[in-house]
C-alpha cells in the first residue's frame, strides 16, 4: 500500500514537472501578438503637431540666447497704459 | 513698481509689477513667456502649431493643451457672437492683402494689388474638436487666424504667471492689457483711450481695477490695396473689412479672451448689434469711438470713465 501511495505521488510530480516544462516551452515557441501598423488599420493614426524647440535658458552666449535679457527699469508710480488697438 | 519694455507680437509690449527682486525676475519669466507663444501661435511663422494645424485642415491632428483652449474658447464666442467673432476668416483677410505681417506691410506694402473673388468655404462651427484625445480637425478648406484671441490668452496668462511673483502686476500688450490686483498707493490703474482719428491725442480715460481692458479699431493695422482703403478687421458675413458705424470699441470685462472676441464683434456689428450683444454679457463695459470722432458709452461703463467729452450709449 505505501508502495503505491509512493508510486502515485511520485507519477503526479513527475507529470506535473512534464506539463509545466512542456507549457513553457509551448509559450516560448508560440508567435507574439502581432500589432496593428498603420497601413494595416482602417483607422490612420492623427498627425502630431511638430513639438517646438524647448527654450535654452541656461546658455551663457548671448548670441545663441533667443532673449535679450534687458533690466527692468523701476519707477516711482504705477505707468499710465494706453489702449487703442494694435 | 518694476517696469519692462520690449517688442513682441508686432506691437509694444509693458509689464509692470510691484516689488523689487521677486517682481524683477517675474517680468523677465513673463517675458519669454510671451516670446514662446508668439512663435507657437503666430500665422506668420511657418512652423509654429497654429501655421501646421491650418496646413492639415480636413484631418484630424493632435494639438496642445492650449491651442485646444483656445479653439476651445473660440468657437465658443463664434456661437455666443452668432459668428461675428470668427477666427476663420484667414482667407478674407489674405484676399484683402493681409498676407505678411503689418511691419512687413508698412514696409513694402500688399503683395496683391488686386483682390481675388471670394469663394465660398465652411462654417466655423463646422470644426471638430476632441478635448479628451486633445484632437482637432478644421473643415476641408478653412485658415484660421487666432491674432486677437490668441494675444488676449497670452496676456491673461503672462499676467497670471507675473501675479505668482508680484500680486499687483499689469500686462499690456499693443493696449490690450490685464490688471491683477490694484496699486498699493489706493489708486486704481489708469487706461488712456486714443483717439483713432488722432493717435496721439486721448478721447477718454479709464480708471479700472483687475480686469481686462481691450480695444479693436479699424484705423491701426489699414493699409491700402488698389487705391481702395483696407484694414484687418474681417466681416464674416462679407469678407471683406467691415464696414462699421465705429472706428474703435474699447472693452472693459473680467476676462482677456471675452473681452477680444467682444471687442471685435461689437465693432464689426456696430450699433445695430451691440444691444444684442450685452444683453448676454451685461457684465461687459463698453466705449466706441464713431466716424465723426464722438465718444459713446455702455451705461455701465461710466463707472471707469473719466471722460473728456461723452455721450451716454
Amino acid at each position: 500500500m505505501k508502495l503505491l501511495k509512493f508510486g502515485l505521488r511520485f507519477w503526479i510530480a513527475l507529470t506535473s514537472v512534464f506539463s509545466f516544462m512542456v507549457g513553457w516551452v509551448m509559450i516560448a515557441h508560440s508567435p507574439k501578438p502581432v500589432q496593428s501598423s498603420t497601413a494595416s488599420s482602417s483607422v490612420s493614426a492623427p498627425p502630431t503637431l511638430t513639438p517646438l524647440q524647448p527654450l535654452n535658458f541656461n546658455s551663457n552666449n548671448s548670441q545663441s540666447s533667443p532673449f535679450i535679457v534687458q533690466s527692468p527699469s523701476n519707477i516711482a508710480q504705477a505707468p499710465i497704459f494706453k489702449t487703442g488697438g494694435s | 513698481m518694476q517696469s519692462l519694455e520690449f517688442r513682441a507680437m508686432n506691437t509694444s509690449v509693458l509689464l509692470a509689477a510691484e516689488g523689487h527682486d521677486w517682481a524683477m525676475a517675474g517680468l523677465n519669466a513673463a517675458r519669454r513667456f510671451i516670446e514662446d507663444c508668439e512663435r507657437r501661435f503666430s500665422r506668420f511663422l511657418p512652423e509654429s502649431e497654429l501655421s501646421q494645424l491650418n496646413r492639415f485642415s480636413g484631418t484630424w491632428v493632435t494639438v496642445s493643451d492650449d491651442l485646444m483652449d483656445l479653439l476651445t474658447q473660440s468657437l465658443d464666442f463664434y456661437n455666443e457672437t452668432n459668428g461675428l467673432f470668427d477666427p476663420s476668416i484667414l482667407t478674407d483677410l489674405k484676399r484683402a492683402g493681409y498676407d505678411k505681417s503689418m511691419d512687413e506691410i508698412r514696409a513694402h506694402g500688399v503683395s496683391s494689388l488686386f483682390a481675388s473673388n471670394r469663394t465660398s468655404r465652411p462654417a466655423f462651427d463646422e470644426t471638430s474638436l476632441d478635448p479628451i484625445g486633445r484632437r482637432v480637425r478644421l473643415p476641408h478648406g478653412i485658415e484660421i487666424d487666432l491674432g486677437g484671441i490668441a494675444k488676449g490668452w497670452i496676456v491673461e496668462k503672462a499676467a497670471a504667471l507675473l501675479s505668482s511673483y508680484s500680486a499687483i502686476c499689469a500686462v499690456s500688450a499693443g493696449g490690450d492689457i490685464c490688471f491683477v490686483g490694484e496699486p498699493s498707493d489706493g489708486s486704481r490703474w489708469r487706461v488712456e483711450v486714443e483717439d483713432p482719428l488722432k493717435p496721439d491725442e486721448t478721447v477718454a480715460v479709464l480708471h479700472v481695477g483687475q480686469g481686462a481692458v481691450v480695444t479693436s479699431s479699424i484705423t491701426k493695422r489699414a493699409w491700402s490695396q488698389n487705391g481702395q482703403p483696407r484694414h484687418h478687421l474681417i466681416d464674416p458675413r462679407t469678407g471683406e473689412p467691415a464696414e462699421s458705424s465705429w472706428l474703435s470699441v474699447t472693452v472693459f470685462a473680467q476676462q482677456m479672451t471675452l473681452a477680444e472676441a467682444y471687442a471685435k464683434a461689437l465693432l464689426i456689428g456696430g450699433a445695430r448689434e451691440a444691444e444684442r450683444l450685452c444683453s448676454q454679457r451685461p457684465e461687459i463695459a463698453f466705449i466706441d469711438v464713431n466716424a465723426n470722432g464722438e465718444l459713446f458709452c455702455s451705461q455701465n461703463s461710466k463707472e471707469y470713465l473719466d471722460a473728456l467729452d461723452y455721450i451716454r450709449f
